[in-house]
């Protein structure tokens, strides 16, 4: 220690001692809260470390005052008017290392010192770009996912390998009330090709907890699978939503997509928590044996209306959710070319969840009711109804799963006739999830399915699945 | 010329010394315009509470004591409070607290922030508000 003599070298390592100890202030080891003895442990050695530093800077400084004193500092004025230049030392908080630091520097070579001011100077850019990170920026986050089987999983015509999806959403940092959630997916489509579909776009404005209303394209609000998981397959346990609930070009026959105003929040009653949802939008239309959501409008002005009221309870119910929804939509059939009428079909859905999820178990029930009436008059009233129950347990990082989901659609119902996929159908899945780490996910899901009325069918499905999330 | 050795030594104590003293205790702090109770916490550190009044509530991680914080208040480890946050703001399009890498740092964005609300590992000045000590 202090044996080099070179004096560029005793400076260098200086600068070094001195950016060490302003480190020190900043150091994890400085917050560390634990009280077990690893951390203990750990702690001691970094002091010993510390110490060390403390005395190896301690004979840098004393080597530097004695260079110092012999060779003058005839750029005395010069230092002062680096230090005036440098940004204002105020940035640095009274007792913090930066501060220390500059009053260490003061009779140090000038060299030294306009190499302090400028570790100085970004040592507080550092810290002032380290709090502006406060209110303003655009988030990015999103999900992919890829899977090889012998069938899709979302289209089952097809077997091998495939790309599912790429999701990007962003939730923009606008201010204190205004909100904005945009979502884009590049998935592939039933016909092969990778389409590109702007999921969400939704701009709000948040009054309080308990209320922020939106506008523009949104989730649908009914149940709880489809705003929990949506297009996040890798925050989903299981590898695939239910069937009757997938997205609407990919065989689902609700509208999972709504273009229109949301009416959302929740507030505490006592321990528990009451959550709402309230939304009008436009009605949807089926085309191509779809569901389609009318983003740009529809032509006859007829909406979609509904809400969801959920409970979360604590206590010995922690992590429960029970909740109610309701829709009722007005949904015209596009398919048929005149002379033949359009069908037109009031939907009325009645839905109850339940959704139990804690550190070891992801329990999920959902059952919905269809009343349907076909406003032409050619078939009158029917009644369907689909529902899922799903149960997980966590254990470490795998998962297993079970899944029994059943759709039972009239298919006197022009609603459920329509739809390329309204056969009725139950499923039944065991599945298995592998936390690779923190963000990924494999999972493996052994699946049956039985179609019932319009063709009758099964099949089997192996399917694998890689998911990320970032 | 011994002073300025004796102040480089004492600022490096001081830290040391921090590092000692924060394993024992955390204190949530707010700037001194939020009024905020130590039940609002969890909530606040959730998403699950954003306004305090007409404040609008800015939670700033402090990752030097982010271990202890999780483990004593919100009760979950460093993985599930990301994938709670992950699928909290996939839901509702809110983003995650901002993250402060020291108690300094922690502290200079309480003070500048309305709104905001941090944790550090050693008492703070008396500009802050002390919610509680956790």
């Amino acid at each position: 220690m202090g044996t080099t003599k070179h004096p560029r070298a005793n400076r260098g390592r200086s600068w070094v001692g001195a950016l060490l100890v302003a480190a020190l202030g900043h150091s994890p080891v400085t917050h560390a809260a634990t009280n077990d003895s690893d951390r203990i442990a750990v702690l001691e050695q970094k002091l010993d470390q510390s110490l060390q530093l403390i005395r190896q800077l301690s004979a840098r400084v004393q080597d530097l005052e004695a260079q110092a004193a012999h060779g003058a500092p005839p750029e005395a004025d010069k230092r002062s008017g680096t230090a005036a230049a440098a940004p204002p030392a105020a940035a640095a908080q009274p007792g913090t290392p930066a501060a220390a630091q500059t009053g260490a520097a003061a009779p140090t070579p000038p060299d030294t010192a306009q190499r302090l001011a400028k570790v100085e100077q970004t040592v507080n850019q550092m810290a002032a770009s380290a709090g502006q990170h406060a209110d303003e920026g655009l988030a990015t986050h999103g999900f992919a996912d890829v899977g090889i089987g012998n069938r899709n999983a979302e289209f089952p015509q097809y077997q091998g390998a495939d790309i599912a999806e790429l999701d990007f959403f962003l939730t923009p940092r606008l201010g204190s009330r205004t909100r904005a959630l945009f979502e884009l997916n590049f998935e592939v489509g039933s016909d092969g090709n990778v389409g590109v579909d702007l999921e969400r776009a939704q701009i709000g404005y948040q009054f309080a907890d308990s209320a922020t209303v939106w506008l523009g394209r949104f989730h649908t609000p009914y149940g709880y699978y489809n705003t929990a998981f949506h297009h996040g397959q890798q925050i989903a346990t299981s590898l695939r939503r239910p069937r009757f609930i997938e997205f609407e070009d990919h065989g689902g026959i609700m509208p999972a997509h709504t273009v229109g105003a949301w009416l959302t929040g929740s507030e505490r009653v006592g321990e528990q928590k009451v959550t709402y949802d309230v939304y009008i939008g436009n009605s949807q239309r089926i085309t191509g044996g779809k569901l389609d959501m009318n983003n740009a409008g529809n032509t006859h002005g007829s909406t979609i209306v509904g809400g969801n009221l959920g409970l979360l309870l604590s206590g010995a119910l922690d992590g429960l959710k029970v909740g109610v929804d309701v829709f009722q939509t007005r949904i015209e059939d596009e398919d048929p070319l005149p002379p033949l009428p359009a069908y037109v079909t009031q939907v009325r859905s009645y839905g109850a969840y339940a959704a139990y999820d804690t550190d070891s178990w992801e329990d999920i029930a959902e059952f919905h009711v269809f009343n349907n009436r076909d406003l032409t008059g050619h078939t009158g009233t029917h009644h369907s109804d689909a529902g899922f129950l799903q149960m997980g347990y966590r254990a470490g990082r795998y998962t297993p799963y079970a899944r029994y989901e059943r759709g039972a659609f009239q298919q006197s119902d022009d609603y459920f006739a329509a739809q390329a996929t309204g056969s009725s159908y139950y499923r039944t899945a065991l599945g298995l999830r592998f936390d690779v780490d923190l963000v990924s996910a494999l999972k493996l899901e052994l699946a049956q399915t039985h179609l019932t009325d319009r063709v009758i069918s099964s099949y089997d499905e192996a399917l694998l699945q890689y998911a990320i999330r970032f | 010329m011994f002073t300025s050795s004796a102040k480089l030594l004492l600022a490096a104590l001081l830290c040391v010394g921090c590092a000692t003293a924060s394993a024992a205790d955390l204190y949530l702090i707010c700037n001194s315009r939020v009024p905020l109770s130590a039940a609002d916490v969890r909530d606040l550190f959730l998403g699950e509470k954003q306004f305090a009044g007409a404040v609008k509530l800015v939670p700033v991680d402090n990752s030097a004591a982010q271990t202890a914080f999780l483990e004593r208040v919100l009760k979950m480890n460093a993985a599930k409070y990301s994938t709670t946050w992950t699928k909290k703001s996939f839901r509702d399009g809110i983003n995650p607290p901002l993250v402060a890498g020291s108690d300094a740092e922690a502290l200079a964005d309480v003070r500048r922030t309305p709104g905001a609300c941090s944790y550090v590992t050693t008492p703070t000045p008396p500009d802050v508000v002390v919610v509680s000590r956790l």
